[in-house]
């Protein structure tokens, strides 16, 4: 469960679907193009990489109507978020493809050697947010995924 | 009455024989339990196999998971970039 505090949470929660559909080249296509090899890339373009698409999108419209449906029962105010062991894999999936849009947008690159304090205003609030997603993907790992 | 006029054509695809590659790549993001949790889901890996390969990909900057028939090799790296991570493959040496 989360706990929202106060309508700051609420817009940090939604910033999850938010930074998910940021980035110019979707998840999909900068995974499906590493098959670059012919006949294979027409296949994947053709098949995989829609597939991919519509996935991903699912998990990110899965999650953020799950965030607003909590929101609009809390009034906007504190409350609860619940993720069940079902909606696990959706939430990993929109948090994954959250911190790896912002990855790709800003390239942090490894996370341990960065200090937010030294980062511009923009970039540090873009790490900061990869940092809360993170986070909560820990949480989902080792209490519900494994 | 006539004998079947079937005709079957035999192809052989020496592409389907060579064995194939799939390799999984680093990146600055995927977690190192969830890579190892993949592993295992997809290939069905104990933790101990799949924790190694992650580490290979960790340490290495990839790792080659699984060799085997294409059709396969193909059908792991869907399941693998459907679960994020980066994976290609390549015909075995």
């Amino acid at each position: 469960m989360i706990d929202a505090d106060d309508p700051g949470d609420w817009q940090l929660l939604k910033g999850i679907t938010t930074d998910a559909v940021a980035c110019d080249e979707k998840l999909a296509r900068r995974l499906g193009n590493l098959i670059a090899e012919e006949p294979m890339a027409r296949d994947w373009k053709e098949y995989v990489i829609p597939d991919l698409e519509a996935e991903f999108s699912a998990d990110v419209l899965h999650v953020a109507t799950s965030i607003a449906a909590a929101r609009v029962e809390s009034g906007g105010g504190p409350g609860p978020l619940w993720i069940t062991g079902d909606d696990a894999f959706h939430w990993y999936s929109a948090l994954n493809q959250a911190r790896l849009a912002l990855e790709e947008q800003f390239h942090f690159g490894p996370s341990q050697v960065i200090d937010p304090g030294e980062l511009p205003p923009l970039r540090r609030a873009a790490f900061l947010r990869s940092h809360f997603y993170c986070a909560i993907q820990s949480l989902l790992l080792e209490h519900v995924l494994r | 009455m006539a004998d079947s006029d079937t005709l079957t054509k035999t192809r052989t695809d020496t592409s389907l024989e060579v064995p194939w590659n799939v390799v999984v790549h680093d990146d600055p993001v995927n977690l190192m339990g969830y890579v190892t949790w993949v592993f295992m889901k997809i290939f069905g890996y104990d933790e101990k196999k799949a924790a190694t390969l992650m580490l290979q990909v960790h340490q290495l900057g990839r790792s080659l998971v699984w060799t085997g028939q294409r059709e396969k090799a193909e059908f792991y790296v869907q399941q693998l970039q459907s679960h994020q991570l980066k994976s290609t493959l390549e015909k075995a040496a």
